[in-house]
C-alpha cells in the first residue's frame, strides 16, 4: 500500500510536469498544477499512518547501481508530506503571483519536478538515489532561481547556487561512493545498523564529507553565500525551495546518518560549531540587510543553524521538530513578503513602510509568522526552539550561551523587518491588496504556525515507532508544555527575546549608535565570503585565459607538444613504469 | 558468408554506390542508399550478435569478436542512424553530399572492422582507413579556409601519431615474432614491449585527443559539418581509446603499468578540457573542449581498471564511452539543426556564437529541450545517462580502495562542477525572452529533424532512469577488457 502511494505521488508529479509542457491554455496550466500538487499532498499525508521501517524495493537499476528502494519511515514520511503540502500551497499562491508571467509551463513543470525530487530524496534508502535526488533538487533550484533568463543577476545567482551546493555535495558523492566501494551496498539502513563495517578512517571521511554536503545544501557557513543570491527567484520558489524544503535536506542528511557518525571523534563538535557559526554570522547579516528577501534568507540560514546545532547536541527530535515549524512559518513569511513585493514592485525595505495600512491581512499573517520566527509563545517556533535549547543545556555550555545570543538576534532582526515593512509612514503610493489565492494560502500557513507546535505527540510517536535506531522518546503534548514552561531556561530565552526585540524600539540615539558601529563594509561584503567567491571565479577565468594562450593554432607548436609528451612518456617507461 | 563479413562488405561497398548514385536515382540518391545500407547493417549486426563469439581468418585478415566489438558496433550503428536521418534534411542543400555519405559509410565500416581486428597491423590499418575518411569529412566545406586549415592540422598531427604506432608495431614484431594479439600476449614483458606501449599511448593519444596531444581537436570538431562533429566527438575519439586498449592489452605483463599513465592523462584532460571550455564563445568549439574533458572521464575508468583490476571501473569507462557518444552526438546534432534553420537561407557556414542562441526555445521548443537534455547529461546531472555513467566511473575507481585514486576522483568531480559553469548559461540563453536577430529570422524546423533529436533525447533520459538496460552491452565489454589484460 505504501509503495502504491509513493509511486502514485511521484508518478502524478513527474508525468504531470511533462504533461504541463504541452497544455495550451494558461488558465488550465495554473489549475492543473495546483490540482496535481494537491493530489500529491493528499497521497503523502495518507502515507503518514502507513509509516514503517520496512523497505519497499521496486526494481534493480543495474549492476553498478543497486536496487531502487524506498523506506517510508516516520522521518521520511513526515518530510515528504511537508514538501508536498507546502509545495501545494506555494503552487496555489503562484496562481496569483505568476499570473500573466511568460513561460508559465516551464515554471510549473520545474516546481512539480522539484516536489517529486524532494519526496524521493527523503524517502529513499539508497545512497545513490539520495545523491541523484540531491542533484535533481539542486538542478530545479538553479533552474527556478534563474527562471528569468534575461536577468543576468538571476542567472548568476542560479549558477552560483548550483556550483556552491555541488562543491559541498562532493562530500556526499564521495561518501556514497566509499560506502559502495568498501561494502558493496548503497543501503542507508545498512550503513546505520552496521557502521563498523567501515574502517575508522573511511567512516571519518564519510562523516565529515556528509557534513560538508549538508552545510552546502543547508547554506551553512562557509557555504552560505549562495542563498542570498538565490533570492532572485520568484517568491513562491524562495518559500518552497529556499525556506521550507530543499535547504532542509542538509539537516535531514545529518539527522538520518547521525547514528552512524555519533561515535566519530570530533564530529558532533564540528556539527555544533557549524551550526553556531551559521546562527551568529547569518544573524548579524540579517540585522544589516536592507533587501526584504535577503533578510529572510539570512534568517533561514540562522534558523537552519539551530537545527544543525540540535543534531550536534544529539536531539534529533528537536531538530526535526524545529525543521517542521520553520518550514511552516518561513514559507508563510516568504509568501507574505512575496505578496508585498508583488504589490510594491520593490524588495528594498528602505522603500517600504506603512504597508500594513493598505494590506492589513498580509500584515497580520506576516506578524504571526514573525512571532513564530522570534520564538514567542504559543507559536510553533517557540516550542521547537525551546526543545532545542533544553537539550542545549546538556551540551557544551559555551555553545548554549552562544545559541541564546542567537535567539536574541533573531528577535532583533525580526522586529526590525516588521517595523520597516509594515509600520511607520507610508513611502509608496501605488499599493494594491493581495489576491485571493495569496490570502488563502498565507492564511492557512498562519493557522499552521499557530497550531503545529502542538503536534509534538503524534510526531514523536511516529519517529519513535518507525526509527528504532535513533533513540527517540515519545513526548506527550502536555509534558512538553509543562516541561518547557517549568524550565528556567525558557524564561531566560524569553528574556533574551524581549531584550532583542526591545533593542529595535530603543531611543533613536541608541539605534543610531548601533548603526554607527555596524561595520558596514564588512557586512555588505558578506563578512569577506563574497571576496572568496570573487577570487575563485577570477582565478578560474584567469586560468582559462592563460591556458587558452597555449592553444596557438600553429601546427608546429602542436607537434612540439606531441614530441614533448613522447619524450616524457619514453623517459617514464625507461624508468621501469612506476 | 558470415554476418560480420557481410556487414562490413555491405557498408564498404555501399560507399562507392552512394558516391555514383545521383546519376541514376536523383539528388537524394546518396541519402537513400546510405539509409538502405544502414538498415541492412542493423539486421546483419543483430544476426551476428545471435551467432555468439566469432573467430575468422581469411587472406591474412583475422577477426575476433568480444564484448568490445558489440558495444562499439551498437554505438556506431545507433549514432550513425541518427546522423544519417539528420543529414537527410540538414545536408540536403549542400554541394557534394555524395562524397559526404560515401565517406560516412566508410567511416562507420572501418570503426566496426577495427574493433574486430585480431592482429596489430590490421587494427592499425582499419584505424587509418577511418582516419582518412575523417580528414576528408572535416574538410567538407572545401571552399572554406578555416575548414581546410582544421583538416590539415588534424591530418598532420594524426599522421605523426600513426607513425609512432607503426614504429611500436615493428618493435612488437621484433620482440615477439608475431603481431597477432593472442600470440603477443604470451610473450613476457620486456623493455622493448614497454617502449612499444609508450609509442602506442602517444600515437593513439593524438587520435583520442589526450592532453597535450589534443590541439587539433577544437578546430576539427568545430569546423566539420555538425553531423560529422557528432560522429567525430561521439565515436571517433572514443574509438582511439578502444584501439589503444586493444594494443596495450597485447603487451602482457607490461600492460597494467600503462593504467597509471592513462590516469595521469585522464586528469590532464579533465582539468584542461573543462577549464578551457569556460571561456569559449562559439557553441561548437565549446562542445569540442567538452569532448576533451569527457575523454578524460572515459580514460579514468579504463586506466583505473587496468591498473587495479577493478572490473567495475572498466565497465564504467565503457558506459561513459557509450553515454558520451549519445549525449555529444545529440548536442552536436541539435546545434547543427539550429544552424540549419538559422543560416541555411543565408549561405556560408558562419560559426554559431553563444549569443545567437538567445531565445531559441521560444521558436524551437523541442530542439532546444533536446539540446538542454544533452547539456545536462554532459554536465552529469540526473536524470540523464551522463549522471549514471560518471557515477559508475567514480564508484569503480573508489572500489579500488586507493588513496591516490580517491584524490583523482575528487579532482574529476570538481572538473564536473566547473563544467556546469559553462553548460548552464547556455540553457539560460535558450530560454531568454529576448530573441537574437538570427532566431527572429530563422526558418521553420522540419519535423524530420525534430523527431530523431527528440528520440535521442528520450534515450539519454531513459538510460539515465534505467541504466541497467545497457548492462548487457557494458558488462561484456568490461569483462572482455579484463580478460584481454589478464586481470582476475
Amino acid at each position: 500500500m505504501a509503495s502504491i502511494l509513493i509511486a502514485t505521488a511521484l508518478g502524478c508529479l513527474w508525468l504531470g510536469a511533462a504533461g504541463l509542457l504541452v497544455v495550451q491554455s494558461e488558465r488550465t496550466v495554473h489549475r492543473a498544477a495546483t490540482g496535481i500538487t494537491a493530489l500529491a499532498a493528499i497521497l503523502t499525508l495518507a502515507l503518514l499512518p502507513l509509516s514503517t521501517s520496512e523497505p519497499v524495493t521496486w526494481l534493480h537499476l543495474g549492476d553498478a547501481f543497486g536496487p531502487l528502494t524506498f523506506v517510508p519511515d516516520g522521518m521520511g514520511a513526515a518530510l515528504s508530506a511537508l514538501a508536498a503540502v507546502i509545495g501545494c500551497l506555494t503552487v496555489a499562491f503562484s496562481n496569483d503571483y505568476m499570473a500573466w508571467k511568460p513561460q508559465l509551463r516551464r515554471y510549473y513543470a520545474l516546481m512539480l519536478l522539484f516536489i517529486g525530487a524532494m519526496i524521493g530524496l527523503v524517502l529513499t534508502d539508497s545512497l545513490l538515489m539520495l545523491f541523484l535526488f540531491w542533484e535533481l533538487t539542486a538542478f530545479c533550484s538553479y533552474a527556478l532561481i534563474a527562471f528569468d533568463c534575461d536577468d543576468p543577476k538571476a542567472v548568476a545567482g542560479g549558477v552560483r547556487a548550483l556550483v556552491v551546493t555541488q562543491i559541498g555535495g562532493m562530500g556526499l558523492l564521495l561518501g556514497a561512493l566509499a560506502v559502495y566501494g568498501y561494502t558493496g551496498s548503497y543501503s542507508i539502513n545498512g550503513l546505520i545498523s552496521a557502521p563498523d563495517a567501515l574502517t575508522e578512517g573511511v567512516l571519518a571521511l564519510l562523516a565529515f564529507g556528509m557534513l560538508a554536503a549538508a552545510a552546502a545544501k543547508s547554506a551553512q557557513v562557509p557555504f552560505h553565500t549562495w542563498l542570498p543570491g538565490a533570492m532572485e527567484a520568484p517568491s513562491p520558489v524562495s518559500a518552497l525551495i529556499h525556506a521550507a524544503t530543499m535547504v532542509n535536506a542538509g539537516v535531514y542528511l545529518l539527522a538520518r546518518l547521525y547514528p552512524a557518525f555519533e561515535s566519530v571523534p570530533g564530529w558532533t563538535d564540528a556539527v555544533i560549531v557549524v551550526g553556531l557559526l551559521s546562527i551568529l554570522v547569518a544573524g548579524l547579516l540579517a540585522v544589516s540587510a536592507t533587501d526584504l528577501k535577503r533578510a529572510l534568507a539570512y534568517s533561514t540560514i540562522s534558523q537552519l543553524g539551530f537545527m544543525v546545532y540540535a543534531v550536534g547536541v544529539g536531539d534529533l527530535l528537536a531538530s526535526q521538530f524545529h525543521l517542521m515549524s520553520h518550514a511552516v512559518f518561513k514559507a508563510l513569511l516568504f509568501l507574505a513578503a512575496g505578496a508585498v513585493i508583488h504589490s510594491l514592485g520593490t524588495r528594498d525595505m528602505r522603500e517600504m513602510g506603512g504597508v500594513g495600512h493598505v494590506m492589513p491581512f498580509t500584515r497580520n499573517v506576516f506578524l504571526v509568522g514573525a512571532l513564530g520566527l522570534a520564538g514567542l509563545p504559543i507559536f510553533n517556533g517557540f516550542w521547537s526552539k525551546e526543545l532545542i535549547l533544553e537539550s542545549g543545556v546538556h551540551g557544551p555550555s559555551w555553545a548554549y550561551l552562544l545559541a541564546l545570543l542567537g535567539v536574541g538576534m533573531t528577535a532583533l532582526y525580526t522586529m526590525r523587518m516588521v517595523r520597516m515593512v509594515f509600520f511607520g509612514p507610508a513611502r509608496q503610493a501605488d499599493v494594491h491588496r493581495a489576491g485571493l489565492m495569496m490570502r488563502v494560502t498565507t492564511g492557512l500557513l498562519a493557522v499552521g504556525t499557530l497550531l503545529t507546535g502542538f503536534l509534538i505527540e503524534p510526531f514523536s510517536r511516529l519517529l519513535h515507532d518507525t526509527l528504532p535506531l535513533y533513540g527517540i522518546h515519545v513526548h506527550a503534548t502536555g509534558d512538553m508544555i509543562s516541561d518547557v514552561l517549568g524550565a528556567p531556561g525558557a524564561y531566560v530565552a524569553l528574556l533574551v527575546v524581549a531584550i532583542g526585540g526591545a533593542l529595535w524600539f530603543l531611543p533613536p540615539r541608541l539605534s543610531a549608535w548601533l548603526r554607527h558601529v555596524e561595520p558596514r563594509r564588512l557586512l555588505t561584503n558578506d563578512l569577506g565570503f563574497a571576496w572568496i567567491n570573487r577570487a575563485t571565479i577570477g582565478g578560474l577565468t584567469g586560468a582559462s585565459d592563460a591556458l587558452g594562450r597555449t592553444q596557438t593554432g600553429l601546427v608546429n607548436w602542436n607537434v612540439v607538444a606531441i614530441v614533448a609528451a613522447l619524450l616524457v612518456v619514453l623517459i617514464w617507461s625507461a624508468g621501469g613504469l612506476s | 558468408m558470415n554476418p560480420v563479413t557481410a556487414l562490413l562488405a555491405l557498408l564498404i561497398l555501399a560507399a562507392p554506390v552512394a558516391y555514383v548514385a545521383p546519376g541514376y536515382i536523383g539528388r537524394r540518391g546518396p541519402f537513400r542508399v546510405t539509409l538502405l545500407a544502414l538498415t541492412g547493417a542493423w539486421l546483419l549486426w543483430l544476426e551476428a550478435e545471435r551467432g555468439g563469439v566469432l573467430t575468422l581468418e581469411q587472406e591474412g585478415i583475422a577477426f575476433v569478436s568480444d564484448g568490445l566489438t558489440v558495444i562499439m558496433g551498437a554505438l556506431v550503428l545507433l549514432l550513425g542512424t541518427f546522423i544519417v536521418l539528420y543529414s537527410g534534411v540538414c545536408m540536403a542543400g549542400e554541394r557534394g553530399t555524395r562524397g559526404y555519405y560515401a565517406l560516412l559509410l566508410a567511416l562507420m565500416a572501418f570503426i566496426i572492422a577495427m574493433t574486430y581486428a585480431a592482429d596489430l597491423f590490421n587494427l592499425w590499418l582499419w584505424f587509418e582507413g577511418m582516419a582518412i575518411a575523417a580528414y576528408a569529412l572535416v574538410a567538407f566545406y572545401r571552399n572554406d579556409r578555416t575548414s581546410l586549415e582544421a583538416a590539415v592540422k588534424y591530418f598532420v598531427q594524426s599522421a605523426a601519431g600513426s607513425t609512432l604506432i607503426l614504429a611500436g608495431i615493428a618493435l612488437v614484431l621484433m620482440e615477439a615474432g608475431s603481431i597477432t594479439l593472442a600470440d603477443v600476449r604470451l610473450v613476457e614483458g620486456s623493455s622493448a614491449l614497454r617502449l612499444a606501449g609508450a609509442l602506442f599511448v602517444i600515437g593513439f593519444g593524438v587520435k583520442a585527443a589526450l592532453v597535450p596531444l589534443h590541439t587539433w581537436l577544437p578546430d576539427a570538431h568545430a569546423q566539420a559539418p555538425s553531423g560529422i562533429s557528432a560522429a567525430l566527438s561521439g565515436v571517433v575519439i572514443g574509438a582511439g581509446l578502444v584501439a589503444l586498449m586493444r594494443m596495450l592489452s597485447a603487451l602482457g605483463d607490461a600492460a597494467a603499468a600503462f593504467g597509471t599513465l592513462l590516469i595521469a592523462f585522464a586528469m590532464l584532460n579533465i582539468v584542461v578540457g573543462n577549464v578551457l571550455a569556460l571561456r569559449q564563445t562559439q557553441v561548437k568549439r565549446l562542445l569540442a573542449y567538452s569532448s576533451v574533458a569527457h575523454i578524460g572521464y572515459i580514460a579514468l575508468g579504463l586506466g583505473v581498471g587496468i591498473s587495479t583490476g577493478e572490473n567495475l571501473a572498466l565497465s564504467g569507462g565503457m558506459l561513459h564511452l557509450l553515454a558520451h557518444g549519445l549525449m555529444k552526438g545529440l548536442a552536436f546534432l541539435a546545434v547543427g539543426a539550429l544552424l540549419y534553420v538559422l543560416v541555411a537561407g543565408h549561405g556560408g557556414h558562419p560559426a554559431l556564437q553563444l549569443d545567437d542562441l538567445s531565445g531559441a526555445a521560444r521558436r524551437y521548443p523541442l530542439v532546444s529541450l533536446a539540446l538542454v537534455v544533452a547539456l545536462l547529461g554532459l554536465g552529469g546531472l540526473p536524470p540523464t545517462v551522463g549522471f549514471m555513467s560518471k557515477w559508475q566511473v567514480f564508484v569503480g575507481s573508489m572500489a579500488a580502495q586507493d588513496t591516490v585514486i580517491t584524490l583523482m576522483v575528487i579532482v574529476a568531480g570538481f572538473g564536473s562542477i566547473i563544467s556546469l559553469a559553462y553548460y548552464m548559461p547556455i540553457v539560460n540563453r535558450l530560454y531568454r525572452q529576448h530573441t537574437s536577430t538570427l532566431i527572429e529570422g530563422g526558418a521553420r524546423m522540419p519535423l524530420a529533424v525534430t523527431v530523431p533529436l527528440v528520440v535521442l533525447a528520450l534515450l539519454v533520459v531513459g538510460l539515465g532512469l534505467l541504466p541497467g538496460l545497457v548492462d548487457g552491452l557494458v558488462n561484456p565489454a568490461g569483462n572482455a577488457l579484463a580478460a584481454a589484460f589478464g586481470l582476475p
